[in-house]
């Protein structure tokens, strides 16, 4: 029997087939190597990072920390069934400013109290050790970790002001302006709460969760008393005092920038600027804490 | 029997004993904290009753912080806390009405006691100086109670809120109130003058300065106030008011009639039949008998010595 004879190879039509025929024909530059490498790295990275988010957004669903949504909703119906003949008409006024106070609260209690675990858990469970094994960089790692809960966070935050909205179209039996008007407080409420994560990551990538909790909270009770610095700063005429006060107010964050909830219950929204100004802040403030974080974890012995 | 299964028998004993400890302590455990727990509410209650009862809302009106510290003490939650402060303060109105047992309207608050409202709203607006809410009860309320906290109130939510015409309006309605004219007749002045204030509120400035004490001004009053207001028990006080003016407008008519009934008869009526078709010449409505009904509905009660009218029994408009 004869065996069928090879065809000959017929020269490639396709696009691709072409230039990757011109890409071998012609010699590569090693700067364009250098450039394709690091597009490379720089795509590995983004998974690894990505799937450190992921997991560590299931691992927050396994240990039901959405579950404070629950109680939220609870908190919700109660105020709408209940303030009607309590509040002399205004319903729609307290149900945003107790919707959204619940919103922050909820979620200050979570970037506390997960932020803190984030990276000390995977220490005390020895799972760091597993993940390190692989190619997976420190830096890589927390931003995963921050990434993560920042979805966890997204999640919960947007759940909430939905509840929000629903309930006041229930307390007014219809649309009312207020459904859309609390989005941008709901918005700033989100990015405190990102600010706070990062802050709870920098503390624990260097003490221990109770003292990583407590200077976490610290920090978002002084972070709303900014313009108290800045007036005590303003009230010494010169020295060390001036000094000292200004750099705190310019060191810690400044949370009141985010505290818009009182004005989205009248119906206020933030002026644009304003708005876009306190995003852009706590995106630089945010770079800031994980910079440092990752600075410190390098840094970091496991043993 | 076998050693062995002897030493079975035992130890399946022990654990069957040791199980019926653990039931027993358990048991124990329940019983003391069922036990405490009643104790702890018969002990309340005892205590409770043998508390010395001063004022029984005493401790629910007191105020737990400065305004000003409340506000800083708040982080972002001063709305929330402005809030709890206002139920509060309904809460407050709502039990010491309840409580009374005597007549009063809205705006003479006076026999409730209500000593410390002024220091609730001021609490609740120095957490969110844009409620408006608080300051429109507040100026309703607070001037028969405390006129210079009704009117300190009202000037700082001027102060927080400048471009509030309704403020102006509420600052005018207090000094209107208090008979000084000047200072009512300035507060629309300068409300007039804010972005989207009403016409009429230039228009009342000049009139509170002419007649501030007349009627025409009072009505005029009373139905700015209805119309402006969002609150039930706001506009249902100025429905009121305006029937009160409505009903001395009308006893005005009728002492009118009553007297020239007497200058032609020379006495006064027996009873309304004699004088109807007076009243009904001044249009007024009459009732079966030629009695003549208030805006309640209720026949005014005429006083056939005096020549003169009143209010009926079970009347429903207001003798102050």
């Amino acid at each position: 029997m004869s065996r069928p004879t090879p065809r000959p190879a017929r020269p490639s039509t396709n696009r691709k087939d072409l230039s990757m025929d011109t890409a071998l024909a012609r010699p590569v530059s090693p700067a364009e190597r250098g450039r394709a490498a690091s597009a490379r790295r720089s795509a590995g990275s983004l998974r690894r990072v990505g799937s450190v988010a992921r997991n560590t957004f299931r691992e927050a669903v396994r240990d039901r920390v959405l579950y404070n949504l629950v109680l939220f909703v609870l908190v919700l119906t109660g105020a709408a069934v209940f303030l009607g003949g309590l509040s002399a008409a205004q319903e729609a006024k307290i149900i945003v400013d107790m919707g959204l106070s619940a919103a922050l609260l909820f979620g200050v209690f979570i970037s506390i109290f997960v932020g803190v675990g984030l990276v000390y858990k995977e220490i005390e469970r020895r799972t760091v050790y597993a993940i390190f094994a692989k190619p997976v960089g420190r830096g890589e790692f927390l931003l995963g970790k921050y990434l993560g809960l920042c979805l966890t966070l997204a999640v919960n935050v947007s759940v909430m002001g939905a509840g929000v909205s629903l309930a006041l179209l229930y307390v007014n039996g219809g649309w009312h302006p207020l459904v859309l008007n609390i989005w941008p407080a709901v918005a700033l409420i989100y990015v405190e709460l990102l600010i706070l994560v990062a802050v709870a990551l920098l503390f624990s990538s260097f003490s221990s969760p109770a003292l990583s909790a407590l200077l976490t909270f610290f920090v978002f009770v002084i972070g709303h008393f900014s313009a108290e610095l800045k007036g005590l700063s303003e009230s010494f005429g010169s020295g060390g005092g001036r000094a000292l006060f200004a750099a705190l107010y310019y060191l810690l964050p400044n949370l009141s920038n985010y505290a818009y909830i009182t004005a989205a219950s009248h119906g206020r929204t933030p002026p644009a600027p304003v708005f876009a100004g306190s995003v852009v802040y706590g995106l630089a403030y945010i770079a800031v804490l994980l910079a440092a974080s990752a600075l410190v974890f390098k840094r970091r012995n496991f043993k | 029997m076998s050693p062995a299964v002897g030493t079975a028998d035992r130890l399946a004993s022990s654990r069957a004993d040791s199980a019926r400890r653990e039931r027993a302590r358990d048991a124990l455990l329940l019983l003391v904290v069922a036990a405490g727990l009643a104790a702890s509410f018969g002990l309340a209650r005892w205590l409770d009753a043998r508390r010395p009862q001063e004022d029984p809302y005493a401790a629910y009106e007191e105020l737990y912080l400065k305004p000003e510290t409340a506000r800083r003490l708040s982080l972002s939650f001063n709305g929330l806390a402005a809030d709890w402060y206002w139920l509060r303060s309904l809460q407050y109105v709502g039990r010491k009405a309840l409580a009374h047992r005597g007549e009063f309207t809205l705006d003479d608050l006076r026999p409730l006691g209500l000593r410390n409202l002024g220091a609730l709203l001021e609490q609740s607006t120095a957490l969110d100086p844009q409620f408006m809410a608080a300051y429109d009860f507040g100026a309703v309320v607070l001037p028969s109670i405390d006129r210079d906290a009704a009117v300190r109130l009202v000037e700082r939510g001027i102060r927080e809120n400048p471009q509030e015409w309704r403020l102006y309006h509420h600052l005018g309605y207090i000094h209107w109130q208090a008979g000084r004219f000047q200072e009512a007749s300035a507060a629309y002045e300068a409300g007039s003058r804010q972005p989207g204030a009403p016409a009429w509120m230039r228009a009342m400035a000049p009139q509170l300065k002419a007649q501030g004490g007349s009627r025409a001004v009072a009505r005029e009053m009373y139905e700015r106030m209805y119309e402006g207001s969002t609150d039930e028990q706001v506009r249902s006080l100025a429905v009121t008011r305006l029937a009160q003016l409505t009903s001395l407008e009308e006893r005005d008519r009728i002492r009118r009639a009553l007297s020239d009934f007497r200058a032609r008869a020379g006495r006064c009526p027996a009873d309304w039949r004699e004088v109807a078709p007076l009243l009904r010449a001044v249009r007024l409505k009459l009732a079966a008998d030629g009695a003549p009904l208030d805006p309640s509905d209720v026949p005014y009660a005429l006083d056939a010595a005096a020549c003169d009218v009143g209010l009926g029994q079970g009347s429903k408009i207001p003798k102050r």
